[in-house]
């Protein structure tokens, strides 16, 4: 008998149910990073909303990246449903807070699936993740650097045009330099 | 139960109303169903056996809702309203002929394949 459903399926069930619940995952964040730069633009911190419009962009790309691979295997890759995303945030510190928040929550999200990948021994989608998990820690670390500028310059009005001035100079490879 | 005949199918798994065929010819399966003989690729019976595995029967069961699912088959355009009992026969029926199947391939994986 021919195998023909090796020729057909490469993923276990398993694995494409984790990758598109990333799919939803990555497309609520990018919904979120909107919400949060359309707070910063109304209230005149351009820059700000400058630089979530780019994670939203960012994010997107990612639900694609994993969408696309889904497909390329023949999978079911389901367009996610968006739920309501966060509008109201207290202050632009709560704001940043917030999207440090999701960068963790997706990168413990992708940390899950390298395991269930490990445990049910799918090697060419472990090494397709190997990107976003270098990905999450530039994520992570652009998004603690912004929240350290808070810290270090402080919220007064001084302070906020301050961190407007850098927010888009808050890059990863910073680190080596 | 078993009504598909022909050198080329080999029978996956059958239960008391369903049986599952692979035709190495054709490269399809086939699904007998109450009477019912429906051909699927290898995507299209993945994605149906998804659909069935994913039918949860405790909602089912709960006497508000009614206690048929609706199923719908993209690839031949056709529509089923599976009832508990269907619902219970099919994923037995997938079980067992995805062990098979599983099986097959971990043969394929050891044996056909392997070179030396
Ligand atoms: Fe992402």
């Amino acid at each position: 008998m021919k195998d023909i459903l090796r020729r057909h399926s490469v993923l276990k069930d398993e694995v494409v149910d984790i990758i598109n619940k990333q799919v939803q995952m990555e497309a609520q964040s990018s919904a979120a990073y909107l919400a949060m730069a359309a707070w910063c633009d109304v209230r005149g911190y351009d820059n700000c909303a400058e630089f979530f419009f780019k994670q939203s962009d960012q994010e997107r790309e990612h639900q694609m990246k994993f969408f696309k691979y889904l497909v390329d295997m023949e999978c079911d890759a389901i367009s996610p449903a968006v739920g309501e995303s966060q509008h109201e945030f207290e202050k632009l510190r709560s704001v940043f807070e917030k999207a440090l928040e999701m960068e963790i929550a997706v990168t413990d999200s992708i940390h899950d699936m390298v395991r269930l990948c490990r445990k049910v021994g799918d090697l060419a989608t472990e090494e397709f993740l190997r990107w976003f998990v270098q990905e999450q820690i530039e994520e992570e670390y652009v998004s603690r650097r912004c929240l350290e500028l808070f810290d270090v310059l402080g919220e007064d009005k001084i302070a906020l045009g301050m961190i407007e001035e850098r927010i888009l100079d808050v890059k990863y490879d910073a680190a080596e330099g | 139960m078993s009504q598909v005949t022909s050198d080329s199918q080999q029978l996956l798994f059958e239960t008391s109303h369903s049986s599952l065929h692979q035709c190495d010819e054709l490269e399809r399966y086939i699904l007998q169903f109450k009477g019912d003989s429906i051909h699927f690729r290898a995507c299209e019976l993945i994605t149906f056996k998804r659909k069935v595995q994913k039918i949860d029967l405790v909602k089912l069961l709960d006497s508000e809702t009614p206690d048929v699912e609706i199923v719908h088959m993209p690839h031949c355009d056709r529509i089923f309203a599976f009832t508990i009992e269907d619902v219970l026969e099919l994923k037995e029926l997938f079980a067992g002929a995805f062990t098979m199947l599983e099986l097959n391939s971990m043969i394929h994986r050891q044996l056909v394949r392997r070179p030396f």
